[in-house]
């Protein structure tokens, strides 16, 4: 048989089957298929079955150990009645929001400083990734010891400087207070993810714009303004859009420093739904609440899919 | 990769698989029987590790493996029990606490005959376990031991101030009102969290007053006893007490006296034990007396543990054995308690004044005498709608309101409305 | 250098060190926490900046040798090693199918593993939960091992797909031309050229994996079957006490083997993370 021409028909009925699978798989309709399913299999069984699990759940009274009856939207408008979620929506939200808004406008500094022509330029850059590689769990410990009651260096450090009245606050432990905790830790988490990106965004920037910018008679802060943000639009997007989601659904980060705490001040989705959930037994409440995640994940799904898309794919 | 190895592979593999199948279904038939227990991560090291010595005596003696598995409490016990009763499978002994012999129930099994041995051996089982663990006259779980709360103070300073030992709530409040004068203010947590909730309850109840009545379902929380601690609490927190404790966490009152601030909190023995543990300066002036008493009564929170057997164990029968066998022999008993530091102290009248208490003179008001210890949630049976009251933190938080504000009225009526929500399910 | 640049530069030097000393202070603080005696710890006068009273290495003793840590970190191991090498190996040949072969449904399921990835874990670990009781794995690793690709996976081919669209089509076309099957040429020629893509995708799939905690918090409980931080912030604490050294300990203990990687591996990092977005 000659390499590379297709047998006639009568040729391949004659032909060993081993030969025929391997023709088979040589074409790309076979082959294609056949190499996504098992992401295909192990996306059905894990990702798209359990979320119709969920929505079973969080339309039925399902308890721990009971039978469960179809109960309708009683869980979604029931958790209204509860003080604890109407904190939990309004928490994520701020959350989300200001930790977001911080990390854009520190994460897009930090790129442009990284930018430069820097000495011990490989060693800034990996000091700067390293919050965002270590278990996010395990650092969050150390804030945790950070802001402790008794010990807290943040209070020791703040009233060795004078701008703290001693004992300092109890962070972990008052409303306001906890939430800034939480949101300084989940910027020191993210802000590397998006330093490094927008980095990278900016590096594409081709220096020809910059150039025709200067001679136009452009300032640093007209390029800036002109150049730079408008160019770096698309990577911005990306970065925004992931950050929303991720830090909207976080659980890390509040569970172990405050569990959600105190009086519900920090719970979000996440936590809220896994004390109702699993700690109180409730499973359809629980589902429930990690359900009002759903909306936020389309919208942001809709919106990668929109303006993103059209670049990765 | 040759053909031959290919199909190697390929017999190789599904050879692999079909024995891990074959392996998860044991075998029914088995010459050692083998049980195991799933218990928690004590809060003494050192009775874990005698549990272990135990366990192996054990099995030197009857045959029976014995398999001990841990896990912290709280949030991961909880969950993991959930998962043992949806799946039906999982260990066959499991140390049960608060409410969970009322949860769980259907899917205990009826320990009565257990219990019935110890008690006749060492005294009937205390109030607390039989609160615990007594549910509809039946016995789901064999009280083990359990750790109470009591008053834990700075014996030092009030030697040198010439403070009288408080008997009554009321004496704290006078005392404390010193202590505040001195620097060492009075530490007891209005938050979130257990301590809160384990010195509101007494409070309440030495005024006679509840929560939930014994019936189990009717709310009894708008009373003129309620009003009383209420007070109570507004002049503590006025005068003997800092802001500081709305913000506590269940370490927070053990920090504060371990590191010479509070005078006097509210604690099971952990904060003298870790400070001994950890040669702290204030370890020498820190001692415990007798739990308070109020109009009503001297009573105090406790928690005692028991052990459980699902009824899913094909091994329920050696299942008893063990716990007989770690229960039932005085000696084995005592040690067990002894590696516990008073930490774990026994559940059954006999052994209330037990060696352990002698360890350390501190450890002398431990013995309780004339307490009545109840778990969360007295006088209500610990169903599940009153446990999600006590989870809900609704005790901590009509207080916490009252002393920064709210009128009593209101933050009672809050309370109310909140508790009979639950009720109502 | 003329003058003017130098100041510029130390100028945007020195603005970076608030940075720096944002991202490692806390690592520095957790050191220094394990490393001291229990004496200055609990100390509320001691001053938390440096070790007055002599370092002391009691804290990761007690960590190794009294606790389960050990165990902790052989599963975390186990999970992360089997969780990541399945998830590069599906991701491989899913993000070469994506990105060369042209079959019915290829656009759709693109967008499917996109959103996939969007999915977040905190939404499923609830009737995941139940799913993973129900085929019997209920606290237990293996839970891990099979529930943890359901994000590597989407990950990893997301970010292959860009690695192997870098690949020129005409190089494997050659090798067909010359008689091999696509295996073949994905196997010999694709895969090796992809090789800094594919050790990209092990070290984030490494990284995300021993990272994950809310699935190993939930599906796994006994002291035997935890991963190691899960093990860390939930046994070190026993009621009302917390052991503060231990607990700092087994958080610089437990990014050992992440830090190990990173310190080697750093461009991969970064380049992997940056791939993500701009590609």
């Amino acid at each position: 048989m000659a390499i590379g021409t297709l047998p006639t028909t009568a040729e391949r009925a004659r032909l060993p089957w081993r030969t025929r699978v391997r023709e088979m798989l040589d074409r790309e309709r076979v082959l294609g298929p056949l190499f996504i399913t098992p992401a295909l299999i192990l996306i059905m069984l894990l990702v798209a079955y359990p979320f119709c699990v969920a929505v079973y759940f969080s339309v039925s009274n399902s308890f721990i150990g009971r039978p469960s009856h179809f109960i309708g939207l009683t869980n979604f408008i029931r958790l209204w009645d509860a003080d604890a979620f109407r904190q939990t929506f309004q928490n994520a939200f701020v959350f989300t929001g200001i930790s977001v808004a911080f990390k854009l406008v520190l994460g897009i500094s930090l790129a442009l400083l990284l930018n430069q022509q820097l000495w011990f330029k490989r060693m800034i850059r990996g000091a700067v990734l390293l919050p965002w590689v270590i278990p996010t769990a395990l650092s969050t410990l150390g804030w945790w010891w950070m802001f402790n009651s008794l010990y807290s260096v943040v209070n020791w450090t703040g009233i060795a400087m004078g701008i703290m009245d001693p004992p300092g606050p109890n962070w972990l432990g008052q409303r306001y207070y906890a939430m800034a905790a939480v949101i300084t830790v989940n910027i020191w988490r993210g802000l590397p993810f998006f330093a490094i990106t927008i980095l990278a965004g900016l590096v594409a920037i081709p220096k020809e714009l910059y150039e025709a910018a200067q001679a136009d008679g452009a300032g640093p802060g007209s390029r800036f303004w002109y150049v730079t943000l408008p160019m770096l639009k698309p990577v911005l997007a990306i970065v925004v859009l992931f950050s929303t989601i991720f830090t909207f659904s976080d659980f890390n980060i509040v569970y172990v420093l405050t569990h959600g705490g105190p009086i519900n001040s920090t719970h979000l989705f996440a936590t809220y739904s896994r004390m109702i959930g699993l700690e109180s037994g409730r499973i359809g409440e629980g589902a429930a609440i990690s359900l009002y995640l759903f909306p936020l994940l389309m919208f942001v799904v809709w919106a990668q899919l929109r303006f993103v898309r059209k670049q990765v794919f | 990769m040759t053909r031959l190895s290919r199909r190697q592979f390929v017999i190789g593999s599904t050879t692999g698989l079909a024995g891990i199948l074959v392996t998860r279904t044991a075998p029914a038939v088995g010459q050692t029987r083998e049980i195991s227990y799933l218990c928690w991560n004590n809060f003494a090291p050192n009775s874990d590790k005698k549990l272990a010595e135990i366990g192996q005596r054990f099995t030197k003696d009857t045959g029976i493996k014995l398999k001990i598995d841990h896990i912290s409490h709280m949030g991961p016990q909880q969950a993991k029990y959930a998962s043992e009763v949806q799946t039906q499978a999982g260990h066959d002994l499991v140390e049960m606490r608060m409410h969970f012999p009322w949860l769980y129930e259907p899917q205990l099994v009826d320990v009565s005959d257990v219990v019935a041995g110890l008690e006749k051996q060492y005294g009937k089982a205390i109030s607390s376990a039989y609160e615990g663990a007594y549910v509809k006259g039946v016995w789901r779980g064999v009280p083990q031991y359990h750790g109470m709360f009591v008053a834990t103070y700075r014996e030092d300073l009030f030697k040198k101030a010439s403070l009288k030992v408080p008997d009554t709530w009321e004496d704290l409040y006078v005392v404390g009102k010193e202590l505040k004068k001195m620097g060492n203010p009075v530490g007891i947590p209005i938050s979130q969290n257990y301590d809160s909730i384990s010195t509101a309850g007494p409070v309440l109840w030495s005024f006679g007053g509840m929560e939930v009545d014994k019936d189990g379902k009717t709310v009894r929380i708008n009373s003129p006893a309620t009003v009383q601690t209420i007070e109570w609490y507004q002049k503590m927190f006025r005068d003997c007490m800092e802001a500081e404790v709305l913000s506590w966490s269940d370490a927070s009152n053990n920090e504060s006296i371990q590191q010479g601030k509070a005078g006097w909190i509210h604690n099971p023995v952990s904060a003298y034990i870790v400070a001994k543990q950890r040669k702290l300066v204030t370890a020498d002036g820190i001692n415990h007396h007798r739990s308070l008493g109020g109009p009503h009564g001297r009573h105090e929170t406790d928690t005692p543990r028991h052990i459980g057997i699902w009824k899913f164990s094909k091994n329920i029968d050696a299942s008893k054995e063990w716990i007989r066998y770690l229960l039932g022999k005085r000696e084995q008993y005592d040690e067990y308690i002894m590696a516990g530091d008073a930490f774990n102290l026994p559940a059954y009248e006999k052994l209330q004044d037990h060696p352990v208490l002698r360890s350390d003179p501190k450890y002398a008001a431990l013995r309780g005498e004339g307490v009545q210890y109840h778990t969360y949630g007295w006088p209500a049976p610990p169903s599940d709608k009153v446990q999600l009251i006590t989870n809900s933190w609704l005790l901590p938080n009509m207080i916490a309101k009252a002393v920064t504000g709210t009128p009593t009225k209101d933050a009672i009526a809050w309370a109310e409305t909140e508790m009979k929500k639950i009720m109502a399910g | 250098m003329s003058r003017r640049t130098l100041r510029t530069k130390v100028l945007m030097h020195a603005l970076l060190v608030p940075f720096l000393i944002f991202a490692l202070f806390p690592f520095y603080h957790m050191l220094l926490t394990s490393l001291k005696q229990d004496r200055e710890l609990y100390d509320r006068f001691a001053v938390p900046l440096i070790i007055k009273q002599g370092p002391t290495l009691e804290h990761y003793t007690k960590l190794l040798w009294e606790t389960e840590f050990l165990t902790w970190t052989k599963n975390s191991l186990l999970v992360t090693i089997l969780a990541t090498g399945a998830s590069v190996v599906i991701g491989t040949i899913a993000a070469y199918a994506l990105s060369r072969l042209k079959f019915r449904g290829v656009n759709s399921f693109g967008t499917g593993i996109f959103v996939t990835y969007l999915v977040p874990t905190s939404l499923l670990f609830l009737p995941l939960a139940q799913v993973v009781n129900w085929i019997g794995l209920a606290d237990s690793k293996w839970a891990l091992v099979v529930t943890y690709p359901t994000f590597l996976v989407p990950f990893t081919t997301w970010l292959l797909m860009g690695y192997f669209r870098t690949v020129p089509k005409e190089v494997e076309e050659c090798a067909m031309v010359d008689g091999a099957t696509r295996i073949q040429a994905l196997w010999r020629i694709v895969l090796p050229i992809a090789i800094p893509g594919l050790v990209c995708a092990v070290l984030f799939a490494f990284t995300l994996s021993w990272n994950e905690f809310i699935y190993a918090l939930t599906f796994t409980s006994s002291s035997e079957q935890i991963t190691a931080s899960v093990g860390v912030t939930s046994e070190l604490i026993r009621g009302d006490i917390y052991f503060w050294g231990e607990l700092m300990a087994g958080a610089i203990l437990g990014s050992v083997p992440i830090v190990i990687l990173y310190v080697f591996f750093l461009d991969y990092y970064v380049s992997g993370l940056t791939a993500g977005a701009v590609k």
